[in-house]
């Protein structure tokens, strides 16, 4: 079953400088228990897409557009109030930069306790005992004395840690986690990648993993959705998505570098488009290998090429032998 | 290192500090011309033997070296010494002024801090709403304005038309200003108060409310904030506790600051309200050079400005804990 359904999802951002599509459209399921990757350059509509889920895009930001469904229930059109129950306790969020999503000038343990008061109304002695279970999960040494210290005192692999932590408090059902390593070193990232796997096996945990990293997603993630300019490009399997790449896909996996090949990496040219005024039709043409003049003028939709896979690409089957 | 260790240790950094501003002004105040003449200067009678026995007996006519040593020697024993002008000793002069332009200061820097915190946070949150243009209008105005015409206007339309309020000085006297038909002596202070806090106020509050807006637009945009959206914290408490606390920085910055400039006075609007403080008598003994009161009124102005910044320093340290004291 689905627990997150996404249906033509549009987020603008209404700026002096005119309307920004950054989530233009965008469609894709996410299954119960399942790790899905979200995947895509940086501003492709990720993190919007995860802000729209928890309905906390910051101004001038707005939905305007498409549903969503969490376990069937249609979240767009719930009372704030109600909305913010969800928030931590069903639906969580991790970000990229654990420095910058601590507050500096509360201790960990005033940040954490307040969270489970607020959705639980318990005493604070009972909150405290809760975030220490939920520090020791993550395995920060000394959970105890975690409590009484600020963020500034612990390395970034650790506050990590406390920020999956803080996002597990209240045992939600579905976890986002917007690019949790790109900010750490290379070593702590394997740890925190090893421990979202363990966390996400052990307690049931549905994760969406929003990352641009192609090695990360096939380490963690059964499902893929890739984005670009605020549309979803492709969904699939990693063994569809490897075999049979949309042609952006297939630019992202030549991106990667590789040790069993020697060839030389290859770059996308161009720049992602300005999202005010987006590019015609496919809007991945302009820097797309394949492109043909009925890509620029026909927007090509998301269907589904077998087993589920969906290409939204005009020349997809004929690059694939069909 | 402990807190104590640290205010010493500051204390004892304020020493040359102190001396060296001494010397500064001692100097300036030496080349800025003879007091004597400017004193005599109204009365044709006055023999150049008259002004010369004075510039004897104010020790005027010794090297500056060794007039500066006597004054430090004097200074060091908490002793001013007197004014050129009625003889008064300094000290007398300065402790009438300074609890004055001290009520005067603290009530308008608090009320201005304490009505900024509202207006600051209201206008980050509504960002190019009707309220934010309509208070960015009057901050600009504030700062622009010039005290002493902000002033002038006042007593114009509440002394002169209205008749509410007193115009001038700090106490009624001979008689209690009645208000309300009431007199009475707190009731009379208020009064006195009113306008001239009211003015410092305005002066304050725009730069206040401006440095406390952007301070929580800047906040408002972290990850921090987003990240305790996402844990369903309420977003009031969101704004109130998680932003305010770090973007109240810079205000305390400037109140600190205000403090101890505070006592340097306001003088132009002590002057148009003819307060009783420490500005308007600064202002009055340059004037005249009267170089003991000017050298008073000094010390004490370089001593509160050092104070409140070792206070400022201090406040950082228990608001913020990244910063600590050593």
């Amino acid at each position: 079953m689905d627990l997150l359904q996404v249906n033509d999802l549009k987020t603008y951002f209404f700026t002096e400088a005119g309307v920004v599509k950054a989530v233009d459209g965008i469609t894709f399921n996410v299954e119960k228990g399942c790790t899905v990757g979200l995947v895509g350059e940086s501003g492709s509509g990720k993190s919007v897409t995860a802000q729209s889920v928890l309905r906390i895009v910051p101004r001038p930001g707005k939905i305007i557009g498409g549903k969503i469904f969490f376990n069937g229930e249609d979240i767009l059109s719930k009372k704030e109030d109600e909305m913010r129950s969800y928030r931590g306790k069903k639906i969580s969020l991790i970000f990229q930069d654990p420095t910058s999503s601590l507050n500096p000038v509360f201790t960990i343990g005033s940040q954490l306790t307040e969270i489970v008061s607020q959705h639980k109304g318990v005493k604070k002695s009972d909150a405290a005992e809760e975030v220490i279970k939920a520090l020791s999960l993550v395995r920060l040494p000394d959970p105890e004395e975690a409590l009484n210290r600020y963020p500034h005192q612990f390395s970034g692999g650790m506050k990590q840690r406390i920020c999956i932590a803080r996002a597990l408090l209240l045992n939600p059902e579905l976890l986002f986690a917007d690019e949790p390593t790109t900010n750490l070193d290379v070593t702590i990232q394997a740890q925190i990648i090893n421990l979202l796997m363990e966390l996400q096996k052990n307690i049931g945990l549905t994760l969406v993993m929003i990352t641009h990293d192609m090695g990360i997603v096939t380490q963690m993630c059964k499902c893929v959705v890739v984005l670009y300019a605020g549309n979803v490009m492709e969904i699939g399997s990693i063994e569809q998505i490897f075999q049979m790449p949309h042609p952006y896909t297939e630019a992202l996996l030549k991106a990667v570098p590789r040790l069993d090949q020697t060839r030389k990496l290859v770059s996308i040219p161009g720049n992602i488009p300005n999202l005010i005024n987006p590019p015609s039709g496919c809007r991945f043409h302009p820097r797309c290998q394949y492109a043909i003049d009925r890509c620029k003028d026909e927007i090509p939709p998301l269907i589904d090429v077998g087993d589920g896979h969906m290409i939204s690409c005009h020349r997809w089957r004929e690059l694939n032998g069909g | 290192m402990g807190l104590a260790k640290y205010v010493i240790r500051r204390l004892l950094y304020m020493i040359p500090l102190i001396l060296g501003i001494s010397i500064v002004v001692f100097l300036v105040m030496y080349a800025a011309g003879d007091p004597i003449q400017i004193a005599t200067a109204g009365n044709p009678s006055i023999t150049e033997a008259q002004r010369q026995f004075l510039r004897e007996y104010y020790g005027l006519n010794d090297p500056i070296p060794v007039q500066y040593v006597r004054w430090l020697d004097h200074f060091l024993h908490f002793d001013f010494g007197k004014s050129l002008y009625g003889g008064k000793p300094v000290n007398e002069i300065i402790s009438i002024y300074f609890w004055e332009t001290l009520k005067l200061q603290l009530v308008s820097i608090l009320l201005a801090f304490a009505i900024s915190i509202p207006i600051g946070v209201y206008s980050a949150v509504k960002q190019r709403s009707w309220f934010d243009y309509i208070f960015s209008g009057i901050s600009i105005a504030g700062v622009s304005f010039p005290v002493f015409f902000l002033g002038i206007i006042f007593i114009l339309v509440f002394s002169y038309q209205l008749g509410w309020l007193p115009s001038a000085g700090a106490h009624g006297a001979p008689q209690l200003w009645p208000v309300f038909g009431i007199q009475n002596p707190f009731l009379d202070e208020l009064a006195h108060l009113a306008m001239p806090a009211t003015v410092l106020t305005l002066a304050g509050l725009a730069y206040n409310t401006r440095l406390l807006r952007a301070g929580m637009l800047e906040v408002l945009r972290q990850d921090y904030i987003m990240a305790a959206r996402a844990s369903g914290i309420p977003e009031r408490k969101i704004l109130l506790k998680y932003a305010l606390k770090n973007a109240i920085m810079p205000l305390i910055t400037l109140l600190g600051m205000s403090i101890g400039f505070a006592i340097a006075g306001a003088p132009a609007t002590e002057t148009v309200f003819s307060w009783p403080g420490l500005g308007r008598a600064y202002v009055t003994a340059a004037s005249r050079l009267d170089f003991p009161l000017i050298m008073g009124i000094t010390m004490i102005i370089t001593i509160m400005i050092l104070v409140a910044n070792l206070i400022t320093d201090i406040s950082y340290a228990a608001i913020d804990p990244r910063i600590s004291i050593d």
